[in-house]
């Protein structure tokens, strides 16, 4: 039995198709990473999960219980992070886990026993009495997290947890997701941060557009574009002077430019790199810095949509 | 789970310390202010003069029948005598302030007493009720005594001695007196009832208890309703959803929690008014019971609603004013519909609040049962089923 097994999943908003057949899955104990920017539709794929939203067609399982046949059973095995914080700003953190066990059915010592070790896990057990609306970003979002812990649940499901906030909250969050994963959980990590999918994931499903355009390790994904090397270059002009002359050379697979910065992915760098400088002489433009990558999620990302991942 | 909902809200509002100065301390103050505002209206009232002033113009206030007649309107109830001269009561007349004018021709006494036709005249407005009433209240005993003066004359006429005829008269007018006291107190009396009544059953609290009970029983709603609006804005309704609650006992929580603050502040202005205003709430315990029940389950409906269709705070704040000012004052929270009449007290009957003074009023002013507050609390309760539906299937619209 898979902890997750999403099948040709679809969500129509009036004409518009947030969700189009999105098929990935998770085993039992491992982090699914699903990687897309914004607007991909991974909130939307997450909220039909946690049976917030009815699906337009296709079908998903969580621990094999039907989200849209048997959605109370789904619910049990499942801990929802979404991806705003969603707290009670004028109860303490202690509280508002205390509450939440609650509404997943949890009472007396044993709940009491379970919020201690949630707020030993997101390392807020100094500031349990204090209220949440008085918390930093980060604290709040540790909260947030702790909140779907508390009925130990076989699955987790994080929207975007670490959007906006600074880095130490941020290593903390990571590294709880790796703890929880080797306690036995089944996590599924929603991101547009391409390193933090590459950190955690056994497996990842890239989204765009409401679709799941690549899915697998993450090494899998990297070979998929073969040899390719990402080059990033600044100019002293408009990218658009020399765009299309770089577009039509030989071993170029791919190239994007936004905010002044360009983006190739090509075949082998010795190779394209003397012929990017030529064209771009021609062209009067001066390449004012250069960086050659090795290949990663971000060059995957590119290979596939023609477009950078974040924009 | 739902009760800890419930508990989980009613927290939230507890920590909110507006809330407890709205809950308790304002209705608490206000209750005493209209308490006051009644007493001192019906005090006034008690005080102030309710007989219809008639100038009386008589040149010759010293004869036997002017004298007679004179002590007998000054002693009545109804009316107030102004004695004048033609032109300064006609004037009063004109300016509306005397409601008549009763005028004794000179030589009145002379002519009557020496049995020759004689006519007081007055003047009113035979079209308002007051002039009609004057020509009722004066009709009696001007009657009676040109009455008493007959009977005199006949009297000495009988017994061929003259001098009979004034200890006759006088006789007479007092026999009269006395029989008329009898009927005349009856009819003032009724006049009396009219305009005096105590509509509070003889304690102004009777009205202002119950009435800033149920007002601020609907503006504790600022409160509740501001805790669901604000689970929607901070998305905890939406996770709420994720857990194992159903949406039913979702609702059913944060009704609860509404039911037991309005019951809870309910419970402590009937107690204030038991035991500080003498308002005798705990004559019919169970009917007060019903009927707070009926109220607090109507109130939290109605929170409810308010709750999902509010964006803001602020909306709360507004849509539970607007609410409080409609349903008071149409439903007789502030004055008793009684005193309003016509469309407006038809309209108002039918609201939830004026059942809920009904139900309350029953037992505190008419003195009813158990059986009679059963159809109030009936009522509300049938408006509490109605905005609970409706907050429901809005609840279900609502964006997640
Ligand atoms: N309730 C809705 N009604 C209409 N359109 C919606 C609704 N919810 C989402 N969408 C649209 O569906 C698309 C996918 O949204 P979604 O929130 O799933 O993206 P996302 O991948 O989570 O993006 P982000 O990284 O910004 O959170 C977006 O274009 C969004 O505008
Ligand atoms: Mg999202």
């Amino acid at each position: 039995m898979k902890a997750i097994e999403v099948t040709n999943l679809k969500k129509s908003f009036g004409a518009f198709q947030a969700v189009r057949d999105a098929s990935f899955m998770a085993d039992s104990g491992e982090v699914l990473g699903l990687l897309g920017p914004n607007g991909a539709g991974k909130s939307t794929t997450i909220s039909m999960l946690s049976g917030l939203l009815m699906p337009t067609g296709g079908d998903a399982s969580i621990m094999g219980h039907s989200v849209t046949k048997d959605p109370e059973a789904a619910k049990k095995s499942l801990g929802v992070v979404p991806q705003d914080v969603a707290l009670y700003p004028d109860l303490s953190a202690r509280e508002n886990l205390v509450f939440w066990g609650k509404m997943y059915g949890l009472r007396g010592a044993g709940l009491s026993s379970r919020v201690d070790e949630v707020l030993e896990i997101i390392g807020l057990t100094d500031r349990q009495k204090d209220h949440v609306g008085r918390f930093s970003g980060g604290m709040k979002r540790r909260v947030n997290i702790g909140a779907a812990l508390l009925h130990k649940p076989d699955v987790v499901i994080m929207d975007e947890p670490t959007v906006g906030i600074d880095p130490q909250s941020r290593r903390h969050i990571l590294d709880n997701v790796k703890e929880l994963n080797q306690q036995g959980m089944t996590v599924l990590y929603t991101t547009h941060y391409m390193e933090e999918a590459a950190e955690l994931s056994h497996h990842i499903a890239i989204m765009d557009k409401g679709r799941v355009i690549a899915y697998g390790t993450h090494d899998a994904l990297i070979k998929m574009i073969g040899e390719q090397t990402r080059i990033d270059l600044t100019l002293n002009a408009e990218a658009e002077k020399v765009l299309d002359a770089w577009r039509a050379i030989e071993g170029v697979a791919g190239i994007d430019a936004t905010d002044g910065k360009v983006t190739a992915l090509v075949d082998d760098s010795n190779r394209v790199l003397p012929r990017l400088f030529d064209a771009a002489s021609k062209a009067n433009v001066r390449i004012t810095s250069v960086g050659i990558q090795e290949p990663n999620l971000e060059t995957v990302f590119l290979h596939l949509t023609g477009r950078a991942l974040r924009d | 789970m739902i009760f800890d909902l419930a508990l989980k809200d009613l927290l939230q509002m507890v920590r909110d310390k507006r809330s407890l100065l709205f809950i308790v301390a304002m209705p608490i103050i206000f209750t005493l202010f209209m308490g006051f505002a009644y007493r001192g209206g019906s005090q006034n009232d008690a005080e102030a003069d309710h007989r219809i002033p008639l100038a009386l113009v008589d040149p010759q206030p010293d004869s036997r029948l002017s004298k007679m007649l004179f002590t007998r309107l000054d002693s009545s109830d109804s009316i107030r005598i102004v004695p004048m001269n033609e032109d300064e009561a006609m004037n009063a007349f004109r300016k509306g302030e005397v409601a008549g004018v009763l005028v004794i021709p000179a030589g009145f006494s002379e002519q009557a007493e020496a049995g020759k036709a004689a006519q007081l005249n007055l003047i009113a407005e035979a079209s308002s009720s007051e002039g009609q009433s004057l020509y009722q209240l004066l009709r009696v005993p001007i009657s009676q005594l040109m009455s008493a003066v007959e009977v005199a004359r006949l009297s000495a006429d009988v017994q061929s001695n003259p001098d009979e005829y004034i200890p006759s008269v006088e006789l007479a007018w007092s026999k009269w007196n006395e029989n008329s006291k009898i009927s005349l107190v009856r009819v003032e009396q009724a006049v009396a009832k009219g305009s005096e009544s105590d509509w509070t059953g003889g304690n102004p609290y009777n009205q202002a208890s119950p009435g800033i009970l149920v007002q601020f029983a609907i503006f504790g709603l600022t409160t509740s309703a501001q805790i669901l609006v604000q689970e929607r804005k901070t998305r905890t309704l939406q996770r709420l959803m994720t857990t194992v609650m159903r949406p039913w006992e979702i609702v059913a929580g944060h009704l609860l929690a509404m039911f037991g603050l309005v019951f809870l502040q309910t419970v402590i202005l009937v107690v204030f008014g038991q035991f500080a205003l003498g308002v005798d709430y705990l004559r019919e315990p169970l009917g007060t019971l019903l009927v707070s029940v009926a109220l607090g389950l109507w109130v939290a409906s109605m929170g409810l609603l308010i709750g999902v269709f509010a964006r803001t705070d602020d909306q709360v704040i507004l849509y539970s004013m607007v609410a409080m000012f409609l349903f008071s004052a149409l439903g007789g929270t502030w004055f008793p519909l009684e005193a309003a009449g016509g469309a407006f007290a038809a309209i108002g009957r039918a609201m939830p609040s004026a059942w809920a003074m009904t139900g309350y009023q029953d037992i505190l002013i008419r003195g009813l049962g158990l059986d009679s507050v059963w159809l109030a609390a009936g009522c509300l309760l049938l408006y509490a089923l109605g905005f609970f539906g409706l907050a429901v299937w809005r609840f279900k619209e609502l964006e997640v």
